[in-house]
């Protein structure tokens, strides 16, 4: 992690070299320590008093190690709560219900608001590590989160089938994304092409895992989905069925092109949101003090 | 000069010691994460049995009995342990950030790194499993009371602990760490413990809502956006992590073919 690629001037990022970096340009401590110029032939107790704080080379690239393995464990936990409680709060709803992922408001939001911590975190990984995993390690967490819950909450607790509950998958989405940046090493492409594909392949991505459930079943002379029937049959008691307007539309009326519109409009604003949330991520990188709380 | 005398050579001998001990202790990053989990574990089992049993009611005895006293005792208890462990923290804390050795200093850091991760532990089992867990007992089964058999989990328990967990993780780089107790308040720090913080207050406007407001769970909800908002913060382990690398990467002075680092101009 600690790593730094030499060759930024040539073929860089569009953004800003990494020397610009704030987090590697120094930390804050009182004591800086000493060169220690000949690790291996000093006592362990002359190298701590001449103030180094490592013992040998080897303890040094271990330790480095350690921090790395420890300090991306806790990252990982740590956006993984704020992205999920993001998520679930803006898109839950349709996340957690087969009948929610309808063919128009769940290929619009599900995008739009879950391209916010994946831009962060590309911001975050890419300008001070040139690190290219940032979406996809954002979405993996999220996905954990998610199928936790699923498996032992929704269906261990209140007893919903897997097949009616399972997360939307993220992860192609956030592999293109990823791609996009390490290919492009520009947040501006990244934006315009990596988002627009963000936002173009969610519905494509988990069509495999949905298609089953928008088979046209008749009801009592009644046409719908055999989403829409799961729905109705398992009955959520405190769920405001009501507020859901359900493939309501114009155009959609006479033809089939709801997903495609959906789509676009979606990783339109994706890209917008892709630019937004890429300076929320370097303003939560700020490694600024202040003097008084 | 006597004191010079009997001084020196116990500054050689804390050095040989520091040397002697390893940088980084994993017991309490073990011990705080099995613990969590383990203790979590638990609670999950009893709202599997308690929560069909005596959770459907709140105006009934068993609701009383089976929910509302884990309610009245772990507030007080929370709250009693986050003032010890701040006051412990502080009463122990060092006076020594302007001489820390730098090894000694690394320690601290490692040791800091454990109670982050115990955090992360704590959020995760607060913010994401506990809090999607309520949107499917309050959906799908019942929502009589602003202290439901997930809310009283939730809200009043995995909340309250990852606070704790947070605030205790901030004196302790505050009170130990010359990069975080030198310079002044690291504004990203501030941001980690505070705006997950302010999710448990929060639920003052959340309940509020639903109790003067409308009653059914929709968890796309407007009423539920400051959530999402104080949420957002938790990003700020972003600057958090950039600042202890930063004092890594200076303590590494000398080690830099080791650790892939470029050599200090």
């Amino acid at each position: 992690m600690f790593k730094r690629k030499p060759n930024l001037a040539a073929g860089g990022p569009v953004t800003e070299a990494i020397e610009a970096s704030p987090g590697l340009e120094g930390g804050a401590g009182a004591n800086a320590p000493t060169l220690a110029a000949d690790a291996g032939v000093l006592s362990a107790g002359a190298r701590a008093a001449a103030g180094s704080p490592f013992n040998s080379k080897a303890e040094a690239a271990g330790l480095v190690k350690t921090a790395d393995i420890l300090l991306l464990a806790s990252l990982f936990l740590i956006t993984l709560g704020g992205y999920h409680i993001h998520a679930m709060l803006t898109m839950g709803d349709w996340d957690f219900w087969i009948d929610w992922k309808d063919r128009r408001f769940w290929p619009t939001v599900l995008p739009i608001v879950l391209v916010t911590f994946p831009a962060a975190a590309q911001a975050y990984f890419w300008e001070s590590f040139r690190l290219p995993f940032g979406a996809t390690f954002l979405v993996l967490g999220l996905l954990f989160g998610e199928w936790v819950n699923r498996y032992t909450n929704f269906w261990g607790w209140t007893y919903f089938p897997i097949s009616l509950v399972w997360p939307t998958s993220l992860v192609p989405a956030a592999l293109f994304l990823d791609i996009v940046l390490l290919l492009s090493r520009s947040f501006i492409v990244t934006a315009i092409v990596g988002a627009m594909g963000w936002g173009l392949l969610l519905y494509p991505s988990n069509w495999p895992i949905l298609a089953p459930y928008h088979q046209a079943t008749e009801q009592y002379g009644l046409l719908m989905s055999l989403a829409d029937l799961i729905g109705f049959e398992y009955v959520r008691t405190s769920m405001p069925e009501y507020l859901r307007i359900v493939e309501r539309g114009t155009m959609r009326t006479f033809g089939k092109d709801v997903v495609a519109v959906a789509a676009f409009f979606s990783g339109f604003v994706s890209i917008l949101v892709y630019f937004w949330w890429w300076y929320v991520g370097k303003l939560f990188s700020t490694v600024a003090y202040t003097k008084e709380v | 000069m006597s004191l010079i005398t009997e001084t020196s050579p116990s500054r050689a001998d804390a050095a040989a010691l520091s040397a002697a001990t390893p940088v980084w202790d994993p017991k309490p990053f073990i011990i705080g994460t099995v613990a969590l989990t383990v203790f979590y574990i638990g609670v999950r089992i009893y709202e599997q049995v308690f929560g069909w049993y005596a959770g459907l009611d709140s105006f009934s005895p068993e609701f009383q009995k089976y929910w509302m006293t884990i309610l009245y005792i772990e507030e007080p208890t929370e709250l009693i342990a986050f003032l010890g462990l701040i006051g412990y923290l502080w009463k122990t804390r060092p006076n020594d950030l302007d001489t820390v050795a730098p090894r000694e200093e690394l320690r601290r850091i490692f040791y800091l790194f454990n109670w982050i991760f115990v955090y992360g532990v704590a959020i995760y089992w607060g913010a994401s499993y506990f809090t999607e867990q309520d949107g499917t007992w309050h959906q799908t089964v019942i929502r009589d009371t602003d202290f439901t058999p997930s809310h009283i989990i939730e809200f009043y328990m995995s909340y309250p602990i990852y606070i704790i967990m947070g605030v205790g993780g901030f004196v302790y780089a505050r009170t130990r760490l010359p990069t975080f107790g030198s310079k002044g308040y690291s504004v990203a720090y501030l941001l980690l413990f505070v705006g997950p913080f302010m999710i448990f207050p929060n639920v003052a406007l959340n309940e509020w809502g639903h109790t003067f407001w409308f009653m059914e769970e929709l968890f796309v909800a407007p009423l539920h956006w400051m959530f999402v908002f104080f949420g957002w913060f938790m990003l700020s382990v972003f600057g958090v992590s950039l600042q202890i690398l930063g004092r890594i990467k200076e303590l590494c002075t000398g080690y830099e073919d080791v650790v892939g680092l470029e050599p200090a101009e």
